[in-house]
């Protein structure tokens, strides 16, 4: 469905990414982990066109996105949502304006009533009700996380894209999130991609791993086929997970 | 030295075309629907109505300190003070009004919308913006900026209003004119295209301060420190910019008189 194909992207004469290759499949739950600063973040927003690669091809169902202009991404961006580190919800907006917002502008042919409907239910699968009209900063930022998800899921898309969507939140909010993931995943039927560092949420979830260093794929496979890597990265990793769940 | 010089002035052109690519898309994206209504009025409130008291206030003690030196000064110089009332209203009208609302609204309008644009751009909400299928320029920057334009000539027709009246008030009190003799005074100096002219400056100025708001904001680094930085930039490089075009504008505007 989704194909990286030696991609490329520098900023200025600092290069992130070199030459990435990789495939997601359809209702897959793919998981990038890496280091702080690797790319992963940057990897998600090429996908998206938010950042163009500086060499390589994007692949999407059949057809090459990198090449796009602003106009041509938004059938792109419509099937692909994307649930950024922060929640980036807009502050001189309600919660309910917040998650309509998308729908306005993607489905403009929709009634009041529908749009309604759909909030709500976007609001039900993140599990928020009696909400809707609170401004973000009167929520936490657990709660915020999930807004953000609700908005993205409420325009339907095809893929989700998460980038750390567990940073910053405490350990029960982080389970909730990652149990969010797997629900949408088989009740949806979504291809997900999660930019993460948290080893601990991609062996819980995840159907595949990719781990990134220095902007290179260094492991690639399903969580048993990672269980038994020697790559030191992925050892730090799985040692970090270890003691979490100890912990 | 030459490999820094070389990557210096790649910076510069990278920025000059960031520029150009942000003004071409606000005229495109400013004579095209959707036309945002209801935010327009939100911002217009924002620019002109919220601004009035300040703007107001600062033009009041402009104009009177305007027409104390100027008689202070004459009766230095020529040992009269007649042609003061006729040409205060004549600065007023030309400069002072514009110029000083002008640079009010900057730091007043402009360092808020940098400082929210900013906000904005860190938070990742202007890359949402575009996940949502908005154009950031045509949602942030085309309600500012007609708001903006039309916000600053309502404000300089009214503080050019209020300066004359302040100025006549001062030259009763501390001159010993009349206000009719004030006015009479003033209509020898002052015309109809003062005003006129002093309006189109004050909707080129109203221009400049969105513009180079969001194009600092969009442009913000992450952090505190981000944000200030691209406050401080627009605040700096719109007024730099009003008073450059305050002077060419004067000076085209000299062939007209």
């Amino acid at each position: 469905m989704i194909r990286f194909d030696k991609v490329k992207k520098s900023f200025g004469p600092k290069e992130v990414l070199k030459g990435i290759s990789f495939s997601v499949k359809k209702g897959e739950i793919l998981f990038i982990l890496g280091t702080s600063g690797t790319g992963k973040s940057v990897l998600l927003k090429n996908l998206v066109g938010l950042l163009r690669p500086t060499s390589g091809e994007i692949w999407i169902d059949g057809q090459e996105v990198s090449h796009l202009t602003e106009e041509e991404y938004l059938p792109v961006r419509r099937r692909c949502g994307m649930v950024f580190q922060h929640p980036a919800l807009f502050d001189s907006l309600s919660v309910y304006e917040n998650v309509a917002f998308g729908l306005r502008r993607h489905f403009s042919d929709l009634k009041e009533s529908q749009i309604r409907e759909k909030v709500m239910e976007s609001l039900n699968l993140v599990h928020l009700n009696g909400i809707e009209s609170k401004r973000p900063q009167e929520i936490s930022y657990g709660m915020q996380k999930r807004v953000s998800l609700a908005r993205t899921l409420a325009v339907g898309p095809e893929v989700l894209l998460f980038d750390e969507p567990t940073t910053g939140l405490d350990p029960i909010t982080t389970n909730a999130i990652n149990q969010l993931i797997q629900e949408l995943s088989h009740k949806l039927q979504t291809t997900s991609i999660v930019v993460s560092h948290d080893m601990h949420c991609a062996l819980d979830i995840a159907d595949r791993v990719i781990v990134l260093d220095q902007g290179h794929i260094v492991e690639e496979g399903d969580v048993e086929h990672l269980k038994q890597s020697s790559h030191p990265l992925v050892r730090d990793f799985l040692q970090e997970a270890l003691s979490a769940e100890r912990a | 030295m030459v490999e820094a010089l070389g990557r210096k002035l790649i910076l510069v052109g990278q920025e000059v075309h960031d520029f150009a690519s942000l003004l071409v898309s606000a005229f495109w994206s400013s004579l095209t629907p959707p036309f945002r209504l209801r935010e327009t009025l939100q911002q217009l409130s924002f620019v002109a109505w919220e601004s009035a008291p300040v703007v107001l206030l600062s033009v009041s003690f402009a104009a009177a300190v305007t027409i104390m030196e100027a008689s202070f000064h004459m009766k230095i110089v020529v040992q009269n003070d007649s042609l003061v009332p006729g040409f205060a209203a004549l600065l007023i009208l030309r400069e002072l009004g514009v110029v000083v609302t002008a640079l009010l609204v900057t730091s007043r309008v402009g360092a808020g919308y940098a400082a929210e644009v900013g906000s904005m751009q860190i938070t990742e909400q202007v890359e949402a913006l575009k996940m949502l299928g908005i154009h950031p320029i045509r949602y942030l920057l085309v309600p500012r900026l007609y708001a903006s334009i039309l916000g600053l000539m309502i404000l300089t027709v009214v503080a050019n209003m209020v300066c004359i009246y302040v100025a006549m008030l001062v030259s009763q009190w501390s001159l010993g004119y009349s206000s009719g003799s004030f006015l009479m005074a003033m209509r020898a100096f002052v015309g109809l295209q003062d005003l006129l002219f002093s309006v189109i400056k004050a909707g080129v100025f109203g221009a400049v301060i969105p513009i180079y708001s969001i194009f600092f904001g969009l442009r913000c680094r992450a952090g505190a420190e981000g944000v200030g930085l691209a406050t401080t930039s627009a605040v700096v490089a719109t007024s730099v910019t009003i008073i450059i075009l305050d002077f060419i504008l004067s000076y085209i505007f000299s062939f007209f008189y």
